[in-house]
């Protein structure tokens, strides 16, 4: 069984590789790869994966998953450039691909602490805007 | 690391739903007001889902204006403002449901793939359609998936 909780955060990025000229940085990444940089109203949307405990009836306490979102995630990535202001970026492109990457890195292991092992983070979305949207279900 | 990146489109365009095969009185009860023989009309939405890799440099999974050039080529500009019964010749004698309408944009997309992405890239992963809001059909891509109301696989049980 999977359940799933959805968190906003906004913030600005900039699409821009540095090994790339100009010109491919513009023909790859449109817009966003405007050096000012712009942002966006992310939305990211964990899935959890567990069966119900017998006694509590819930896979998982939601205010220990509310605290992890918020520590892991919000703290980090809310009003900020990304480039700039989170570790993951200093070498990395934050495409929405790469946003999705470094959240499951900062929450699969809180999650499987908290629940002991009892269940698993089975996905991560992020949507971008309103109709892009990218999905990570870790290393295949 | 792989990843699966949706995008969404828009197109309106219009149907009836009436089966040949069935009575008026069988269609009216099958598709209720969908039957009106004047037809009606929705804005589709359609979520194209891909499977990637995410390059190392440039840090996408897939190119979203060469996506964005195969949705236009191969759905939006052929469906945009049309009358799927009678200006989209895959809708002959075919039902334009939500159903056959995702096969069919599953077909175009599978017929385009090649021409844009090559070999070992971004790979097609699934479809969804959105009729209305609470409308919804997904479609796996499968290369042996087939249209409802076309002729039936003949299972042989003996």
């Amino acid at each position: 069984m999977l359940i799933s909780k959805k968190v906003e955060f906004s913030a600005a990025h900039i699409c821009r590789a540095p090994g790339l000229s100009e010109e491919e940085n513009r023909r790859i990444y449109g817009e966003a790869a405007n050096p000012h940089g712009h942002g966006h109203n992310y939305v990211v949307e964990v899935a959890i994966e567990g069966e119900p405990d017998p006694v509590t009836g819930m896979i998982l306490d939601l205010k220990e998953l509310k605290q992890i979102l918020e520590d892991r995630i919000l703290s980090v990535y809310d009003h900020r450039l990304l480039n700039r202001e989170v570790e993951a970026f200093e070498h990395r492109v934050p495409t929405v691909e790469n946003i999705a990457i470094d959240i499951w890195r900062r929450i699969c292991q809180p999650v499987a602490s908290v629940t002991r092992g009892r269940a698993r983070l089975f996905s991560v979305r992020v949507h971008e805007t309103s109709d892009l949207v990218v999905e990570y279900r870790g290393a295949e | 690391m792989t990843v699966l990146v949706s995008r969404k489109y828009r197109f309106p365009a219009s149907h009836r739903l009436h089966s040949a095969l069935l009575s008026e009185e069988e269609n009216r009860a099958t598709y209720g007001k969908c039957n009106n023989p004047h037809g009606h009309g929705h804005d589709y939405e359609v979520e194209i889902t891909v499977r990637g890799a995410v390059d190392e440099v440039t840090g996408r999974a897939v190119d979203l204006a060469a996506l964005d050039r195969l949705a236009e080529e191969q759905i939006l500009k052929p469906l945009r403002y049309r009358n799927l019964n009678e200006e989209v010749p895959s809708f002959q004698g075919v039902v334009p449901t939500t159903e056959n309408l995702a096969a069919e944009l599953d077909r175009r997309l599978r017929a385009g793939w090649g021409g844009v992405f090559c070999a070992g890239g971004p790979v097609y992963e699934k479809l969804r359609i959105w009729e209305t809001e609470r409308n919804i059909c997904e479609i796996l891509s499968a290369p042996t998936a087939t249209r409802v109301g076309e002729a039936p696989i003949q299972e042989d049980n003996g």
